[in-house]
């Protein structure tokens, strides 16, 4: 069962962290936060960018755990996928929530 | 003792009713996938026919063939009939039929289940063609947005019919997706770890999973807008603190990964019949196997791309953009996984074949005009429009549609054990292959000139005519082709000519039994040790019916299989399973009523069918287990193994935990329209919030907790040689508490009927009272079984079932109750 | 007209998106014509290789080979290559496309019901047109969309993309008119029995019609 959970846990982390940032985006709007601005950036940039970069430090620490001895599988298969896996969470996190950097946030 | 006579003893245990009074009565897996194959083909038929309707009227402009009413009813019936009661229950009953036999295994993990699931269609089904019929089918679109499908806009019963409907059709793809999980996890020869799984297997086991997190919010969804319908509680009206972009939400969260609940199946047979038609094995197992659980992840982060024009902020719809980017990646690793598989081996031109290359031809092509959509400023020029609809026939019937054929047809031989005798498929496939491309391809430019899906007429000169007129006649070619196929498999089972076994040479677990396979599959279960036990290996079939594998002794009289240990193939129990039973038809047919007296609005009989479903309900679980414990028991090959009743982790535990799954994603997509309709419907906040009550909030969550402390006491008690009952009568007074604490809140919520804010309100005290009186029934049950002998520390199964439901109630009332009352503490 | 093969070939057309009249729409236009060249090569690719599958005679490579060129070399890298060129010029051009402040932006509302449009103009309160909305050419215009009863969609195919108009909530579009002319727009969520029919025209004007269209003098 462990073993599953090793094949499933960085997606699953990707997809709450997606859901997750897709309703902070969602709430800061509605209550515009993209108002309120500090040092030139907003505020709700800046912790839009928190959150994108906070994501991908958890994917790389799952990804790192997934590949060490301790808490990698010792199955070779499931060994292989999970870490397949571990960089589709971590391309993922980067590639989908990239727009947090790069785009207007409330228009 | 020979093979014949073994094979006729577990006949004997095995067999159905004879005649057609067995189908009623089976719960077998070959049965029962048969009875759901031949209904959703026919269902296929049907949606066929509305299509060709629509392709009538579409045929020229100004048509006067039928007018909107009636075509309103026949696109919407299309849409739904092909996604709900052919592409999902097509799944079913392949995985029903096939994965037992792949698995090395005698049946599913809930024989029973299977059937109910079975009827529960059948009758939902019914429920629609009647619709259909009368001329009362549901007309807002299969997607269904309110407020057009609201009680304002859509006042008659045609609506109530696709909500009540489709949601009772959808409890059978939930047991299903419930059983292949236990099934595909636990169900499996000895010896068959993770790595040595058949691919479909993989397939259907993320489907299942998706099935499990992605219909919950669409049921949902049905839910609050019939709740709306029926008792006026606003969800979907902006001016009284509803949205209706809440419902687009709810429906794309399922709308999307159901795509991919139909693609993934499809690409499950590729993977399996691909290498066999090229004599080679597929090309990067593990690859594939991470592509395939990518695939269902990202298709979660995806349901935004079908309301790119609802004025989401940019940046918004660029996070479902990259994902709807991203998600052709998976999809691209398995496209090319399938062609090196082709240059790894020999491909061979035989139907399958066939089948297959019109799928990537046209899956390919899909796939490509579905990153364009994915393209947010592309998609608000072709959204709503036939090019839309070119994509999705492109990626559907491409990647459902002709994969399925190709598994028809590789399958067959073993369906009926015979070899086809005329050669009607290869100029079928040809027929549907022109006729597709004919009808579908020239609408991507149609829909570029402007014309939008779903009108019934279109002027002369808008352009269109040509393209149309082309679209309709190669439509009507592509449907003389899927009867040419309809009429090449019936013709296979009249004219008798025996087959060979495993004509295609084929590595898989399937084609080691009988064809036509026996009723358990085999006669004694392999040991495996390789992907493909099969290949190599061409005495198998001969051992096992010999009775030299597991649980070759025949002289037992139940039906019986073992599980393994979920990662590493390692035997874990033994399972007896019930047999026949005319009991899932019976539940069935009363959860039918249950849903026809809210459809026609008797709601006198509401109360008598939820009794009749918690009785029969109550029959059914009772009727297993035993009064006397059994000890481990000798499965061959010198193991002996405990009966599942016996251990901690029973299957039944498994399928609950999966329904917990499922239930809890309905229990978050309600949180999350809370949480949505707070922030986003314009009409916020509502005019006043709940009273807050701290003895109603303490009441409740001590109710639970000691529910919970209650349940699993009594199972510490049962296993040092106690009675329990004392423990499970704490954790019962505890759950009536929580009940009656969430019965005065349902009384205090303001005005329900004034605002979505009470309405949500609600619904959630409801749902967590439902749950309150669920988990006080089955403690009073566990009672019951304590009192007639049923448990004992050896038989103590059945107590760690009711513990997972008391700590959901828990989670789910604590939840509830905070989300009750804090606006109010805090307002 | 229609039938001839010369307009099935065509692009033009009164409800055209490949007949762009306006900045947004060309965007889009040209955007799908480049999607459309890349789509062609990458099937002809796909295709080429499916043909090739049944070559006789191949020479033979393990496994290993196999995985790294069809897997790794093409699976993820031809295609991540690929969509990550797609979804940055996307995202560019959605940018451009939003409405932003500008000096001569005009604003007009648009309310749609089952199954007519009717336009108002900030420049001249009061005015209200049915199922026809004017707008002066060269000049962005912000249209703001709502709806009174169910959802609809505001489309004008050869001026920009489409946008719902979403009861309770007002959803802002820019369009602009290269030209004075007439241009059909449609309404494009299905809406019940009406949808076919439910329609309206866009009149942009030029600056001096324009200035009379406020005045009152053109209806």
């Amino acid at each position: 069962m462990i073993d599953l959970l090793r094949i499933l846990i960085a997606p699953l982390v990707w997809l709450a962290a997606f859901s997750g940032i897709y309703g902070l985006h969602g709430v800061g709007c509605a209550y515009g936060w993209s108002e309120i601005t500090v040092l030139s950036l907003s505020l709700f940039r800046v912790a839009l960018l928190a959150s994108w970069g906070a994501t991908v430090l958890i994917q790389i620490g799952l990804l790192l755990a997934l590949c060490s001895d301790r808490f990698g599988s010792g199955s070779l298969f499931v060994r292989r996928v999970s870490v397949t896996l571990g960089w589709v969470g971590l391309v993922a996190a980067i590639w989908t929530l990239h727009p947090v950097a790069i785009l207007s946030s409330c228009s | 003792m020979n093979a014949l006579r073994r094979h006729r003893k577990l006949t004997r245990v095995w067999a159905s009713e004879p005649g057609w009074r067995g189908w009623f009565s089976t719960v077998n897996h070959t049965d029962v996938g048969r009875m759901f194959l031949a209904t959703s083909f026919f269902f296929f038929l049907v949606g066929g026919v509305l299509a060709m309707l629509i392709r009538a009227q579409l045929a020229t402009p100004d048509s006067a063939f039928v007018g909107p009413e009636v075509y309103n009813q026949l696109f919407t019936m299309h849409g739904t009939i092909m996604m709900f009661l052919f592409a999902i229950p097509t799944f079913e009953g392949l995985a029903i039929y096939l994965l037992p036999k792949m698995l090395g295994t005698r049946d599913l993990a809930f024989p029973r289940l299977t059937s109910y699931g079975y009827w529960c269609y059948f009758f939902g089904g019914g429920m629609m063609l009647f619709s259909l019929l009368f001329g009362i089918a549901p007309d807002g679109g299969w997607f269904m947005y309110p407020p057009l499908t609201g009680p304002l806009y859509s006042p008659g019963i045609n609506t109530d019919f696709w909500l009540i409907g489709i949601t009772f059709v959808e409890i059978s793809a939930i047991c299903a997706a419930v059983e292949f999980c236990v099934s595909i996890l636990r169900y499996r020869a000895p010896g068959m770890s993770l790595d040595k799984m058949p691919i479909f297997a993989w397939y259907a086991l993320v489907t299942s999973l998706m099935i499990l997190t992605g219909f919950p919010p669409l049921i949902l969804g049905s839910v609050l807008l019939e709740v709306e319908r029926a008792f006026g509680l606003p969800f979907f009206q902006a001016d009284l603190g509803g949205d209706s972009l809440l419902w687009q939400h709810l429906f794309w969260l399922f709308g999307h990964p159901e795509v991919y609940i139909i693609f993934l199946p499809a690409a499950g047979v590729i993977s399996t019949v691909l290498p066999v038609m090229c004599r080679t094995t597929l090309l990067g197992y593990g690859w594939v196997v991470a592509a395939a659980v990518a695939l269902a992840f990202l298709s979660f982060g995806l349901w935004v791309h079908h309301m790119f024009t609802t004025g989401i902020p940019h940046m918004g719809l660029a996070f479902f953009s990259a994902a709807s980017t991203l998600v052709a990646v998976p999809t691209g690793v398995q496209v090319f996984a399938w062609i090196g598989t082709m240059w790894k081996g020999q491909p061979q031109l035989r139907l399958p074949m066939l089948h297959i290359l019109g799928f990537f031809v046209t899956f390919v092509m899909g796939g490509l005009t579905g990153v364009m959509v994915a393209i947010v400023p592309f998609d608000w020029q072709a959204h709503d429009t036939a090019f839309v609809t070119a994509h999705l026939h492109y990626v559907l019937f491409g990647g459902f549609v002709f994969p399925i054929l190709a598994g028809i047809y590789y399958w067959l031989p073993l369906f009926t054990g015979r070899k086809r005798f005329f050669r009607l498929g290869e100029w079928a496939f040809a027929l549907i292959f022109v006729g597709f491309h004919g009808t579908f391809l020239a609408m991507h430019w149609v829909g570029l000139l402007g014309q939008r899906r779903r009108i019934e007429t279109y002027d002369a000169d808008a352009g269109w005519t040509a393209i149309n007129f082309v679209s309709s006649v190669s439509g009507f070619i592509m449907a003389i082709g899927l009867a040419m196929v309809l009429i090449d498999v019936l013709l296979h089972w009249v004219v008798a000519v025996r087959g060979e076994r495993n004509p295609w040479h084929a590595g898989s677990l399937e084609w080691v039994t009988m064809n036509p396979p026996p009723a358990y599959n085999f006669a004694s279960l392999p040991h495996v040790d390789k992907r493909e036990p099969l290949a190599g290996d061409p005495d198998l079939p001969v051992r096992l019916a010999k009775g030299e594998g597991y649980l070759g002794d025949p002289f037992v009289t139940w039906r019986e299989t073992l599980t393994v240990e979920a990662a590493s193939g390692r035997p874990d129990y033994l399972v007896i399973y019930p047999t026949n039973t005319r009991l899932p038809i019976a539940l069935a047919a009363v959860t039918g009523l249950f849903f026809l007296s809210l459809l026609i609005k008797v709601y006198w009989l509401t109360p008598i069918a939820v009794f009749g479903v918690a009785a029969l309900g109550w029959w059914w679980v009772w009727s297993q287990g035993r009064q006397s414990d059994l000890g481990p028991q000798d499965v061959g090959r010198g193991l002996s193994l405990p009966p599942s009743g016996e251990t901690d982790r029973s299957p039944g535990w498994w399928g609950t935990a999966f329904l917990l799954a499922a239930n809890a994603t309905f229990f978050g997509s309600l949180i999350f329209g809370y949480a949505f309709l707070w922030t986003v419907a314009p009409a916020w906040p509502p005019p006043e919030w709940l009273e807050p009550s701290l003895l109603e909030l303490g009441l409740g969550v001590g109710g639970v907790v000691a529910g919970s402390v209650g349940t699993r006491v009594a199972a510490r008690g049962n296993r040092t040689g106690g009675a329990g009952s004392s423990g499970l009568l704490i954790g019962l007074a505890g759950t009536v508490v929580a009940a009656a604490a969430l019965s005065t809140l349902m009384l205090r919520v303001p005005a329900p009927g004034g605002h979505a804010y009470g309405a949500t309100l609600l619904v959630l005290a409801g749902y967590a009272l439902f749950h309150a009186l669920l988990t006080g029934l089955m403690q009073v049950f566990l009672i019951a079984r304590i009192r007639r002998g049923y448990t004992s520390p050896r038989r103590r199964a059945e107590f760690p079932i009711v513990g997972l439901w008391a700590d959901y109630l828990t989670v789910i009332v604590v939840l509830s109750l905070v989300v009750a009352h804090l606006p109010g503490m805090l307002g | 007209m229609g039938a001839t093969p010369l307009a099935l070939a065509g692009c033009d057309g009164p409800l055209s998106t490949v007949d762009p009249a306006g900045p947004a729409a060309r965007t889009i236009a040209t955007l799908w014509w480049v999607m459309l060249v890349g789509a062609v090569l990458i099937f002809g690719l796909v295709a080429g290789l499916l043909a090739a599958a049944f070559r006789r005679g191949r020479q033979t490579r393990d496994d290993r080979w196999h995985e790294r060129v069809w897997i790794v070399g093409l699976g993820l890298g031809f295609s991540m290559a690929i969509l990550a060129a797609l979804l940055a010029s996307g995202l560019m051009a959605g940018e451009r496309l939003m409405p932003r402040p500008a000096a001569d932006t005009v604003g007009v509302r648009a309310e749609a019901r089952r199954w007519s449009w009717s336009f108002g103009y900030d420049a001249a309160p009061g005015r209200v047109t049915e199922d026809v909305l004017h707008i002066p050419a060269g000049r962005p215009v912000d249209v703001a969309i709502t709806s009174a009863d169910v959802v609809h969609s505001f489309w004008v195919p050869r001026l920009a993309g489409k946008l719902d108009a979403i009861p309770g909530h007002v959803n802002v579009l820019r369009i602009e008119a290269d030209h004075p002319g007439t241009y059909g727009g449609l309404t494009a969520e299905y809406n019940g029995e009406g949808y076919a029919r439910h329609r309206f025209v866009v009149v942009a004007h030029d600056a001096a019609g324009w200035q009379a269209f406020l005045r009152g003098e053109t209806e």
